[in-house]
């Protein structure tokens, strides 16, 4: 039994106006326990004086009332047993909203002695004469299902819902289809591999197909999203029903609301796969761009998502937004998630058309304030030039008038962006080389002082003062970050196989330097590797060292082409959002009523699905780089940082991508690497580069142990089992 | 497509209205919550935080949208493989029905009116997490707008008023239960009647537009939109006519507007909702063949800003090449996060007879937003306006954002000439009022 309030205090004082003669005294004091309520003070004490305040004319009394039987049920649903009365006698009320009302709180309520009541009157509710009441209780059937499923087996309460999708209202059939959907899903998701003969799974027939139709244009803008969201689920029979389909839902980019316009999208994106006539498909894609450009005057979180859907429609449809660069320019107040999101597709839509326009606006960018913009800016220049031949110079233009501003991160990442169109051009940009070496002092990140080191090694031949330059670096070994220990290791090698006159000195002390005194087994290892093959055959080491490299290319895409295919199945929804399939990251989040004590043990499962998505996130960056393998699996600095923008909000799974190109000797092992990395597995990479290993095993030199630890870099470790 | 529930935090991030949450687990609100909170305070300050935040701390990861509005947080939370978008178009909506309902949105008005939000939060999402009744014209019909009676009846003694007030609620009940979804058409109350009828249009026609440092339109966009209020009695069917249709391009449509009809011979015909509601968006592009594609900006700025050290002078023309009078012109910029202070002159060199100095013009710095403003309220055609000035700034090479933000209103203009031909009313007899408004509106960016 509920415990009775003391006889003093606010409790009291409520319990004594809940009981009062006067109406209006009667409901002013149930909203003062609402308030109470949300809060957070404990009322369930006045759990019986409010229930007296049930049954009422008062709409709105009655509302709050359940309001707070909503509350309590869950904790006290002993204690709704006593109202059960009421609510199926508000059942049979002559008042629609009231009768509605009632199955909806009923649903809600969720305590299992009172479902047991719920069957009767949801029976009734299902065949009412008004809309409301039917159209709430198809959902009250989902929830219900959700609770016990063989009470709604029983009852036949499907097979009611599937008769309601031909009800005369079209609201009542959007809310029929969420309805069927949830169920369908609940079902699915427990018991996957029985589809056939299940009768909760949601088919949806071509006979189905055409009163969603139908009832597509004439409900509200949720109901819409529902019908469209079943409709992206229907297999189609063949190419005439998919164009069918597609001529239908193309009106749908005309609604105001932007989730009915991307709900829609999805559809298309969908059962465009099967359309044969080019025509239809190009028109369709023509529409398609209007309506995403009006999503982009929205405000910002809408704009996000919108981009967010943008990025991955471009990536299969490439020409989708070709004439429209522009709309994605980032303006100064622009939040900071947009503006990137802006930025990679603006870089995605360069062309040699628009490639003046966009190289201007990254040059004004990159005099911006925010630092992470100016830097994103800088790499979308490299981007540009490396994907637009015809542009890459001026790219390298805007490039040094950057450099030449000397603020310190703009020449850090210029200098980055630089060694990546070195890779892509050979040979072709050597001018620049000096105003780079100038900076030199300035730079003070690892990555930038790698790649200025590489550069130096690369052209070592024609930079008079190589020598100098990187005895500086030698000097300072062992206070330098690994990466650019390894760095500077390759690049004096470079040197003294170039000029070996020289240089002899100082090949002589970075080799001392790395095998004795540094405390990194990788860049140990490697220098090793370097001496025993210089001292062996100079001859091998020049074809290893200074093996041609083939030149880098950025992908298109950003996720493989599978995920893609998923993802665009997807489109407007989270997974769509993330870039990241459903499953790795979303779980069921209604629990049944009695299953809050199993929390403990579920906290495993987000673990689980934690893990899966760094492994997925690992995978996925090493597809990346595999996917062409002309590139010699080696995601330059930019290739790789361009997984970074895709995945903003799960950033926190992202484990930083931004591996230094330690190409040479990866590019040595290029055709065997590219294949281990093809297969797209961290396990494999890291097995198969260990017997790959054995060849190269020179003597006491034996295999390193040092497992691949860090999914951060997967390409250094790599290079340091060699 | 599920919205678990909806959250209302006040400026301090404690939640004040919530959803119920009945199907999940107590905790689950809150670590939203804390999530938000965190990724709030982690961010840097004035920064800005991903609008869908990520929540993987529970069996059920999920993520939340989250929209500022008057100082408070709305968070829509969503699990499942939903859509953030309609989480957005949900919040978006729900925040228009608060308006429609008390006016504005902040923090008082909703706790005072905590009655009614929670009310329409049971009536507008479900608890499976379905969008239910979001049309004001349906809502109004279950949900009692606070109206000045309730609240007379509410501020005096309660005991003298019970009676009436208890039947004006009950009666609400029965009446509105004949009307309400008993309406063939969903988002058209059925029986409405009005002794005077009426329906205004309001064209409202927004630019937004990018201008580079050498005083050429980078981007110039125009998105118009046709806000409609209607109070028309019974079940009124309205045909739209426009003398250039074709001005609008990419449109988008109120549900009850027949798409056929457009696109048979661009009218609007459609059976308006009651109230308030936007009847169409629409994108004016300028007709094809022009050699730059932009629709021209309606004034011009002339920015000199020479940077010193610890600060730097400035000067501004603002010139309009309007032939409408502009107001409220409202020009920004952002001074850096090290500056101190700021001085100005205004004055006006303009063509006028009459021009009066610094009499429409003021200007004032905000020093906790580092941010210089410059406001004119009333810019008549073809006048200039100037302001000089400097500022200082606590570092010694300055660092002030490279764009001007420049707002402004034109009333009785709009970009694209659009022009109402006729409105015709079929299905009833009587003789409404009809009214048409032009407005124009812009933001600009202007490097330099």
């Amino acid at each position: 039994m509920s415990i009775r309030a003391p006889r003093k205090g606010e409790n009291y004082e409520l319990s004594v106006d809940l009981n009062s003669e006067y109406r209006d005294k009667r409901k002013d004091a149930i909203k003062r326990v609402i308030a109470s309520m949300t809060v957070g003070k404990d009322v369930s004490g006045l759990f019986p004086d409010v229930l007296k305040n049930m049954q009422t004319e008062d709409l709105e009394q009655k509302k709050l009332v359940y309001l707070y039987l909503m509350n309590y049920a869950k904790t006290q649903p002993e204690l709704v047993i006593l109202a059960v009365n009421t609510f199926v006698k508000d059942s049979e009320d002559p008042n629609p909203l009231v009768r509605a009302l009632a199955i909806r709180t009923m649903g809600c309520l969720r305590a299992e002695k009172i479902i047991d009541y719920l069957c009767d009157p949801l029976q009734r509710a299902l065949r009412d004469d008004n809309p409301y009441v039917r159209k709430t209780a198809a959902l009250c059937v989902a929830k219900l299902y959700d609770l016990k499923p063989e009470l709604v087996i029983e009852n036949g309460f499907l097979d009611q819902l599937h008769d309601m999708i031909s009800d005369s209202n079209p609201m009542v059939v959007a809310n029929t289809v969420a309805a069927l959907t949830d169920i369908h899903i609940a079902a699915t998701s427990n018991q996957p591999t029985d589809t056939t003969s299940n009768p909760a799974v949601f088919s949806i027939t071509s006979a189905v197909l055409n009163k969603l139709l139908i009832a597509l244009n004439e409900c509200s803008e949720w109901g819409r999203v529902a019908i469209l969201n079943a409709l992206a689920r229907y297999e189609a029979q063949d190419d005439k029903e998919s164009e069918h389909i597609c001529e239908r839902v193309v009106p749908q980019f005309q609604h105001v609301n932007g989730s009915v316009v991307l709900a829609a999208m999805k559809v298309i994106m969908i059962h465009i796969r099967n359309v044969r006539r080019d025509d239809l498909v190009k028109q369709l894609i023509r529409k398609m761009a209007p309506p995403l450009v009006t999503l982009l005057s929205s405000p910002p979180e809408v704009q996000w998502v919108a981009l967010r859907n943008i990025n991955l429609l471009l990536q299969k449809r490439s020409d989708l937004l070709s004439n429209e660069m522009r709309v994605f320019f980032c303006k100064y107040n622009d939040p900071l998630y947009v503006k990137i999101e802006k930025l990679d597709i603006m870089v995605r839509l360069a062309s040699d058309n628009n490639v003046d326009a966009l190289l201007s606006e990254l040059k004004e960018y990159s005099s911006e304030v925010d630092v992470d913009f100016v830097r994103k800016s800088i790499k979308a220049i490299g981007q540009t030039a490396i994907s637009i031949e015809s542009a890459a110079e001026r790219c390298v233009n805007v490039l040094l008038e950057l450099i030449n501003t000397r603020v310190s991160y703009v020449v850090q990442e210029g200098v980055v962006v630089m060694k990546d169109i070195f890779r892509k051009y050979p040979s072709t940009y050597e001018g620049v080389i000096p105003t780079l070496c100038a900076n030199l002092e300035e730079l003070d990140e690892p990555e930038a002082k790698a790649s200025l080191i590489w550069i130096i090694g690369e052209y070592a031949e024609k930079i008079d003062n190589a020598d100098e330059l990187l005895g500086i670096f030698v000097d300072s070994f062992t206070e330098e970050s690994y990466q650019v220990q390894l760095q500077t290791l390759t690049a004096v090698v470079k040197l003294f196989l170039k000029k070996p006159d020289s240089s002899q000195g100082v090949v002589q002390r970075v080799l001392n330097t790395a095998t004795k005194d540094c405390d990194s087994p990788d860049v140990r290892d490697r220098a090793y590797i370097y001496w025993r093959l210089l001292s062996t055959d100079p001859g091998a080491a020049k074809a290893v060292v200074l093996a041609h490299r083939p030149p880098i290319s950025i992908p298109r895409t950003t996720v493989s082409p599978a995920l893609l295919e998923e993802l665009l199945g997807e489109i407007s929804s989270l997974a769509s959002v993330y870039h990241k399939p459903a499953q790795t990251f979303v779980g069921h989040g209604r629990v049944g009523a009695d299953s809050v004590q199993r929390q403990g043990s579920e906290i495993s499962d987000a673990q689980k699905a934690l893990q899966t998505v760094v492994a997925g996130q690992q995978a996925e960056n090493l597809l990346d780089f595999g996917e062409d393998p002309a590139q010699d699996g080696q995601p330059s600095g930019l290739a790789a940082t361009q997984i970074l923008p895709s995945t903003p909000a799960a950033a926190n799974f992202l484990s930083g991508t931004s591996a230094n190109p330690l190409d040479d000797l990866v590019s040595i092992f290029g055709s065997m690497g590219t294949e281990v990395v093809g297969a797209g597995s961290a396990a494999a990479l890291s097995q198969t580069s260990m017997s790959v290993s054995s060849p190269f095993d020179f003597g006491g030199l034996s295999a390193p142990s040092s497992q691949p630890t860090q999914n951060a870099q997967p390409q250094e470790d790599l290079l340091g089992l060699f | 497509m599920a919205i678990d529930g909806l959250i209302i935090l006040d400026p301090a991030g404690r939640p004040i209205i919530q959803s119920s949450y009945s199907c999940y687990p107590t905790a689950y609100p809150m670590l939203h919550i804390e999530a938000l909170n965190n990724a709030l305070e982690k961010a840097p300050r004035g920064g800005s935080v991903d609008p869908v935040i990520y929540v993987a701390e529970l069996s059920c990861s999920s993520a939340c949208c989250h929209v500022e509005v008057g100082g408070m947080r709305f968070l829509a939370t969503i699990s499942e493989d939903a859509d953030p978008l309609i989480a957005f178009a949900f919040l978006d909506t729900f925040i228009e029905i608060l308006h429609d309902y008390f006016g504005t949105v902040n923090l008082a008005t909703l706790k005072d009116n905590f009655d009614i939000v929670y009310q329409l939060l049971e009536e507008t999402l479900d608890s499976s997490g379905h969008p239910l009744t979001t049309s004001q014209n349906a809502l109004s019909d279950i949900v009692l707008p606070p109206t000045l009676i309730s609240k007379l009846l509410a501020s005096v003694s309660p005991s003298a008023t019970g009676v009436p007030s208890g039947r004006q609620g009950g009666s609400f009940g029965l009446t509105g239960a004949s009307g309400a979804f008993a309406s063939p058409i969903p988002w058209r109350k059925a029986g409405v009647r009005h002794n005077h009828n009426e329906i205004l249009f309001d064209v409202v026609e927004d630019m937004r537009a990018i201008v580079g440092k050498n005083g050429m339109t980078l981007v110039s966009n125009v998105f118009g939109k046709i806000e409609s209020n209607a109070k028309l009695s019974g079940t009124p069917d309205l045909t739209l006519t426009f003398t250039n249709p074709s001005v609008m391009t990419d449109c988008a449509f109120h549900p009850c507007v027949r798409l056929q009809r457009w696109t048979r011979d661009n009218s609007l015909s459609f059976v308006p909702p009651e109230g308030r509601f936007i009847l169409a968006d629409y994108q004016y592009k300028p007709p094809q063949g022009a050699v730059i594609s932009n629709v021209p900006i309606p004034l011009s700025l002339k920015a000199n800003v020479d940077m010193g050290e610890f600060g730097g002078t400035f000067t501004l023309t603002l010139t309009s090449r309007s032939m409408k009078v502009m107001e409220n012109v409202e020009l920004e910029l952002y001074l850096g996060e090290d500056a101190t202070s700021a001085q100005c002159t205004l004055s006006s060199a303009g063509s006028g007879v009459g021009s009066v100095g610094s009499a429409d013009g003021s200007w004032s710095f905000d020093s906790r937003k580092k941010m210089l403003r410059w406001e004119i309220l009333n810019m008549r055609s073809s006048g200039s306006w100037i302001l000089r000035g400097s500022w200082t700034s606590k570092i010694k090479a300055p660092r002030p954002a490279h764009a001007f933000q420049i707002r402004f209103e034109i009333p009785s203009f709009s970009f694209s000439s659009l022009k109402v031909d006729q409105l015709r009313l079929s299905g009833e007899t009587y003789k409404m009022y009809k009214g048409v408004r032009m407005r124009s509106k812009g933001s600009l960016e202007w490097r330099w």
